[in-house]
């Protein structure tokens, strides 16, 4: 049974990685997260190998299936023997049969949320717990998952390794958390799935296909959870967050790679699925209680629903801004409000209190700030001034394209300077 | 026309990703099909196994035994005018890069 064609589903093998992984260790256990991925990574070659001499089969997802339970009772087998001789009977109790029934299509779902709650453990280290999100949950290899956190294939190594070790070493039970656990769990959850597309949204890497393959996998990530838990609005909200932001994705940088600030981006560009996506999950994310990710949304929300630059609420959003900043107390926000100022007070009003946030000690280092400075600076005309606030912007390690942008500042100050 | 076993070695595809084995895949069935009736069959070989070194040894099971550079990974039968362009086609293979690939003639008697 060989179809004529042989194209196959984008990313069908890592989608697929992620839903067999997940099934398996529901049935080896979190102590063998290593012996389901050999597994499946098996199958896969297997695949690749048989499917490009024999053809695709007509049931692609079905082959690999049948393929790593076969793969899997062999290494049951092999684990029966070994507990034969030694201690242990983990596996002894395990049934040929369990292993069909946790691969059914009915319990991918299932798995997958078990393995959510399991990677994004409050035990685990953060880093750790997004390194193995990507792995194990989105199906990325160790090259990939580097790539999109811009870090190499050893620390990824290490973080997985020791995301796994500290697994086994706890014995985390793979299930979904219950009654009062499964709020803070939930949270957790939410944190992970946050930081997770901002690294993809915000690290501007030079590859930006894989950054926005890493929002795209948050966003479908955080759907799961908000399908699950209804009554958990603030996942709502996160989801909302993302979905405005995302319709941001295309309009933000340029056909060469290079950033397009907000105030300059084409709005016509921005994709309007996503920002309706983003306001039907606002709205169902109303709740007693207001989070981060409600406030966020909403500012969010302000800019996409804006008609233009000029017509945004810039008294909304600094209102809302000050309420962020009361629920999530951070420098960042402090930051955004000063730049908010230019809109409500001037640029000068704003310069002075970016002056005195750079006197803050946890912005010192922020790259962000003496670039914001600069920039005002140069809408005020004074080149002279910009000029080493951009440079100082340019030795805080800023990332590739945001060099670019502003090395490509400097030299239109430098130019403005000659022709003066 | 002589028979050649292509063997490959290394563990070069335990490395890479999902989305890099779909994407192999295109490449390798354009590599069989350019080869036609040159490409007379392959498999590829489980890691584990067993490791038999005489009559008086105990048999040595699982693995894998070697380092992973030398564990054989697979091999290919095809068919070529002579080693030059046995080796060419090894030379062509999708895999050379992921796996090391040693080229060798299979002995047949001389029919007369």
């Amino acid at each position: 049974m060989v179809t004529e064609t042989d194209q196959i589903i984008e990313h069908l093998f890592r989608n697929e990685y992620g839903k067999l992984v997940s099934g398996l260790i529901r049935f080896f256990g979190t102590a063998n997260i290593q012996v389901a991925e050999d597994i499946v990574q098996e199958t896969l070659i297997a695949a690749s190998e048989n499917w490009s001499i024999d053809g695709i089969p007509n049931n692609p997802t079905g082959w690999l299936v049948q393929v790593a339970r076969r793969k899997s009772l062999n290494e049951l087998k092999r684990r029966k023997m070994i507990e034969k001789h030694h201690a242990g009977d983990h596996f002894r109790q395990q049934s040929e049969n369990q292993i069909g029934s946790v691969l059914l299509e009915g319990e991918i779902e299932d798995n997958q949320l078990r393995m959510i709650f399991t990677c994004c453990h409050p035990s685990l280290n953060i880093k750790s717990q997004i390194a193995l999100t990507l792995k194990t949950l989105c199906g990325f290899g160790v090259k990939e998952v580097a790539k999109a956190l811009l870090t190499n294939e050893s620390t990824i190594n290490k973080r997985l390794y020791r995301a796994k070790s500290d697994i086994r070493n706890s014995k985390l039970a793979f299930d979904i958390p219950q009654g009062v656990e499964l709020n803070e769990r939930l949270e957790a959850v939410n944190l992970t799935l946050y930081l997770l597309f901002n690294e993809g949204y915000n690290s501007s890497a030079s590859d930006s296909i894989i950054q926005k393959e890493l929002c795209l996998e948050a966003i479908r990530l955080t759907k799961l959870i908000c399908e699950h838990f209804k009554e958990h609005k603030k996942t709502y909200a996160l989801l909302s967050l993302m979905y405005f932001h995302a319709a941001r994705f295309e309009a933000r940088i340029d056909d060469k790679g290079t950033i397009i600030l907000f105030e300059d981006q084409d709005r016509s560009k921005w994709n309007s699925n996503l920002i309706n996506l983003g306001i039907q999950f606002l709205q169902k994310s109303i709740d007693t209680s207001l989070s981060s990710y409600h406030i966020e949304a909403g500012i969010a929300a302000e800019h996409c629903m804006a008609k233009s630059f000029e017509e945004t609420d810039w008294q909304s959003i600094y209102n809302q801004y000050q309420l962020l900043e009361k629920v999530k107390p951070n420098p960042v926000i402090k930051l955004n409000l000063a730049i908010i100022q230019s809109k409500l007070k001037g640029v000068e009003a704003s310069l002075n209190e970016l002056d005195q946030l750079a006197q803050n000690k946890t912005l010192v280092n922020y790259h962000l700030l003496p670039a914001t400075q600069g920039i005002f600076h140069m809408k005020l005309g004074n080149y002279r001034k910009a000029i080493p606030f951009l440079e100082k912007a340019q030795t805080l390690e800023p990332s590739a394209s945001e060099n670019e942008f502003i090395q490509s500042r400097i030299e239109e100050c430098r130019k403005k300077l000659l022709t003066k | 026309m002589q028979e050649f076993l292509l063997i490959l070695k290394g563990d070069g595809m335990n490395h890479l990703s999902p989305d890099e084995l779909q994407d192999i895949m295109s490449e390798y069935k354009a590599w069989v099909n350019q080869l036609g009736e040159k490409y007379l069959g392959g498999q590829r070989l489980v890691d584990a196994g067993a490791l038999l070194t005489s009559k008086s040894d105990k048999i040595m099971t699982d693995g894998p035994f070697l380092e992973p550079k030398e564990i054989i990974a697979g091999y290919f039968l095809i068919q070529a005018k002579d080693q030059n362009e046995a080796n060419e086609i090894a030379y062509s293979s999708p895999h050379l890069g992921l796996y090391q690939i040693e080229v060798r003639a299979i002995s047949t008697p001389k029919m007369s």
